[in-house]
């Protein structure tokens, strides 16, 4: 019974890391029928630039936990301008061609920014300071939640929570799901889809960048090639909850997140990620367009 | 090309195609409702009705593209309901599109010897290592295309991107496509949309050639000097329902028809209307 | 109806083609000389050239010309390569006799894999293909029925022996991959003039119209999938000889990558396209080694560039091949 409740708890852990990041994905594809490669990539960089906020000395003034709250900020400024130019650069020339063109622009973007990465910081592993958070952990029926788990579990629920109310209940959010149903409707009624899909390209790296830097702080390193390895996880989260739909980008990151963790106690971490591979064709085969998935019709 | 011919008894001998009560539901909406009617061997047939009315729906009902859920198609007496555009076409049904789909960045030939696809007998192997056979069946589906392609005077565009044709060649390309595997039964889908009246009278001794060459005809048309001029039969439908089935005279002065059209937005060039003014005037 | 202004426009000025039929085979000879003019580097960035330029080749039959979006196809290379290397390591078969193995392993398992899938749209089928190809790295690196190696893979496989010669020296290989090449190439070819080849672009270009037209797409597409693999199941012995060893790290999600972008970015179902976008990912880094690390990174920006600015690719298919 602990060993169910400590995989649950790691479990919502993660699966809140790859909930907000998979809504990056989610979104942009729900507005632009794009798979955007480099998000995982843009969500590591949070990381690294959120580390070197911390540890850059500039801000030594400061108490701990300002200091996380400025890295965070900073983070999620900087990630939500390389989204912005990311869009401007190697999406928006792409917005009347043919949909390869953008998923080869995508990839490159990816290796662009990876590799940008890798040649800015370094490409070893870069390890976050241990005196961060404080060391504390609960015990909760025979399980223990550590303050950074809390934090994320808690930092992830409150961001999904916000962006569930204002995709739902305000204006531009409205305007957002409009345009991810039917573009130029959502045009035709008043919406001002260029600017939509300019706020996509602001909140998905933006609650991305938090994921990134979650994930640092979580396991205390970043290196370049994570946001390959989370990006793809977080993308296969966004599939089985169907890709396209909020709610089930959410939905999908809990799913993987307790998947990972379960299948962790049982199987050796080797085998994994092939687990999580395994899932997700035998989801696309069963419901070839993800768990809430979008249905497409097509006239002939 | 098509298997073993079952026949129905008595007087449908003839019966080459027999649409059955099918109907088909898209989400909420009834698209097409207990639809009937049988094709016999060397007519040609109108399928008319105002816009929305439900025919193209039933065009791809019958080519496979979509499953009735309710109703039988029976080819030759066959129940061929559900099965697969690429079996439909195996039994010897070809079709044209509305929006013309012709292949993009292929030649006319290319295109047409497309329709020939059936025919081939050489293996995947044969293809890749360029064997005597194969090249000389790739001979044969050049020369029976450019026949076919000669009847319809597209010879010396054969080599041109198809795509690239002014609009009412390509409707020839396409037509010379499924001309050109010999089916039994051929639909044409708006085979006049986009046609001059110079065209359009072009068209319909093409579709008696076509008949002449025995195959059967069904099309859907809007243009009524097509219409009216070459089918020997005539099927309207209106929100997926058949409302009256005759040849073209009894059509033209048939009071439901009249109205399914009167009681549409006025189009003043709607050739059935000026019709109808003809007959109400006269 | 402005297609009745447009002049008809011709399928291909028949001078620079022939000019540019013959430059091929003229290239390729002159290739030949390479072990005699160049450095011993050189002889072994010719060769793996001619092995990737295959595996390229064989993603261009599945993307290319069948149109569909394959990003895990370095999984058909490994299969491959790792065939030939625990046939001959574990199990003491002779090289040469693994390759006609490997290559009916390969294209039965592209068979086998991509029959479920083919059916999936274009996105989800890109991902299904990333999970294979993740899923089979994986395998290899935990060592899989302990033949595999782990993560450092096998080592020490040798050249095949043909008719007593053993084909051991860079040079030995060399020529091998070259010839293989032009093979591949010739073939190629036949698939583009065969009803085979007419038939896979009916589906890339409209798939439906191709099934009214009698063709069965899901048939042919797993075809597609099983010819490719094949081909890169053979690729994948020529690159276990020339580097003698085989690991995991050669056929990841990266490599695959590569191989997606050298077919969209030299020119979909054009063999002079795929083979500039294979010179220029595996040939032109070598030139200016010091900035090698700066490969990945230059090649990023020339994807985003090429589809912004030449998105048929940079040597674009022929139009109209009869």
């Amino acid at each position: 019974m602990d060993f169910i409740l400590q995989q649950f708890i790691n479990g919502v852990t993660v699966g809140g890391i790859y909930a907000l990041i998979a809504l990056g994905y989610t979104m942009v594809y729900g507005v632009l029928k794009l798979i955007n490669f480099a998000h995982g990539d843009l969500c590591i960089l949070g990381a690294f630039i959120g580390l070197t906020t911390l540890t850059s000395g500039v801000f030594g003034g400061l108490s701990t936990p300002v200091l996380l709250i400025l890295a965070f900020l900073i983070a999620m400024i900087a990630v939500a301008v390389a989204g912005t130019l990311l869009d401007q650069f190697a999406y928006k020339p792409l917005r009347k061609a043919p949909r390869l063109s953008a998923v080869v622009s995508a990839l490159g973007a990816s290796m662009l920014i990876q590799n940008g990465i890798m040649l800015i910081w370094s490409p070893n592993v870069q390890v976050f300071p241990n005196n961060l958070l404080p060391n504390i952990n609960w015990e909760i029926g025979g399980a223990h939640i550590s303050f950074v788990q809390l934090l994320i579990i808690v930092g992830a629920f409150v961001l999904m929570a916000a962006l569930y109310f204002f995709v739902h209940h305000t204006r531009v959010g409205t305007a957002i799901r409009a345009t991810a149903i039917d573009q130029d409707a959502a045009r035709l009624m008043g919406v001002n889809v260029n600017r939509v899909i300019a706020m996509v390209f602001i909140i998905g790296p933006v609650l991305g960048a938090v994921g990134g830097l979650f994930i640092g702080l979580y396991y205390r390193q970043t290196y370049f090639t994570m946001g390959w390895s989370y990006g793809l996880s977080a993308f296969i989260a966004a599939i089985i909850g169907g890709i396209g739909n909020i709610p089930g980008a959410m939905l999908g990151g809990l799913v993987l997140g307790l998947f990972n963790a379960f299948a962790a106690g049982y199987v050796s971490s080797s085998w994994q990620d092939a687990i999580t591979f395994a899932l997700l064709i035998a989801i696309l085969l069963v419901r070839p367009t993800g768990l809430l998935g979008e249905r497409v019709a097509e006239k002939v | 090309m098509n298997t073993a011919v079952s026949q129905q008894s008595g007087g449908d001998a003839d019966v080459l195609l027999e649409l059955d009560g099918i109907g088909i539901s898209f989400g909420g909406l009834r698209a097409v409702d207990d639809l009937s009617f049988k094709i016999r061997r060397g007519e040609i047939v109108g399928l008319i009705g105002p816009n929305g009315a439900g025919k193209t729906t039933v065009f791809n009902m019958i080519t496979g593209v979509y499953r009735p859920t309710d109703g039988h198609i029976r080819w030759h007496g066959r129940d061929i309901t559900g099965l697969a555009p690429h079996r439909i076409a195996e039994a010897g049904i070809r079709r044209t599109f509305q929006t013309i789909r012709l292949f993009q960045d292929m030649t006319v030939l290319e295109n047409v010897i497309a329709g020939q696809h059936l025919r081939m007998r050489q293996s995947w192997w044969q293809g890749l290592l360029n064997t005597p056979a194969q090249r000389r069946e790739e001979r044969e589906l050049v020369e029976r295309a450019m026949t076919v392609l000669r009847q319809l005077d597209l010879a010396d565009v054969a080599q041109e991107i198809a795509t690239s044709l002014p609009y009412g060649a390509q409707r020839r390309v396409e037509m010379a496509r499924t001309l050109v595997a010999e089916p039994e039964l051929i639909i044409l889908d708006e085979p006049a949309a986009g046609l001059n009246e110079q065209e359009s009278a072009g068209l319909n001794d093409t579709i008696r050639a076509i008949r002449d060459a025995g195959v059967t005809v069904i099309l859907v048309e809007h243009d009524m000097s097509v219409v009216m001029n070459v089918t020997d039969n005539i099927v309207v439908i209106n929100f997926g329902k058949k409302i009256a089935e005759g040849k073209p005279a009894e059509i033209r002065s048939n009071p439901l028809v009249i109205e399914a059209y009167l009681g549409q937005d006025d189009d003043e060039d709607d050739p059935l209307m000026n019709a109808v003014q003809d007959q109400v005037n006269a | 109806m402005d297609k009745h202004m447009n002049q008809a426009s011709p399928a291909t000025p028949s001078g620079t083609a022939r000019a540019l039929r013959l430059a091929g085979p003229a290239l390729w000879i002159l290739g030949l000389l390479i072990p005699q003019l160049l450095s011993p580097a050189w002889i072994t960035i010719g060769g793996i050239f001619a092995i990737y330029a295959i595996v390229a080749l064989s993603q261009d039959i599945v993307l290319g010309r069948a149109g569909m979006y394959d990003m895990g196809h370095a999984v058909f290379f490994g299969i491959g390569a790792y065939t030939c290397a625990i046939l001959s390591l574990s199990f003491n078969w002779p090289v040469l006799w693994t390759i006609p193995v490997a290559i009916v392993l390969a294209a039965a398992l592209g068979a086998i894999l991509s029959a479920p899938i083919v059916k999936l749209r274009g996105d989800y089928l890109l991902v299904v293909t990333i999970g294979f190809n993740a899923i089979f790295v994986l395998a290899m690196q935990n060592n899989l029925f302990g033949l595999t190696g782990g993560a450092d893979g096998l080592f020490g496989v040798s050249g095949p022996t043909f008719f007593g010669h053993m084909f051991g020296t860079q040079s030995d290989l060399f020529y091998l991959n070259w010839v293989v090449l032009a093979v591949v190439l010739w073939l190629m070819g036949n698939l583009d003039r065969s009803s085979l080849g007419r038939t896979f672009r009916y589906i890339k270009h409209d798939e439906l119209a191709a099934t009214t037209l009698g063709v069965n797409a899901r048939n042919y597409k797993v075809a597609a999938f099983a010819l490719a693999a094949g081909f890169a199941g053979l690729a994948g012995t020529l690159f276990a000889m020339q580097l003698s060893a085989v690991s995991p790290g050669s056929f990841r999600f990266t490599d695959s990558v590569v191989l997606f972008a050298i077919v969209l970015v030299g020119g979909q179902a054009s063999v002079p396209g795929v083979l500039l976008g294979t010179a220029m990912m595996f040939v032109v880094p070598q030139i200016f080694t010091e900035f090698a690390q700066y490969r990945y990174l230059a090649f990023g920006v020339a994807m985003i560039l090429v589809m912004i600015l030449r998105p048929q690719g940079i040597w674009p298919a022929r139009k109209g091949v009869i």
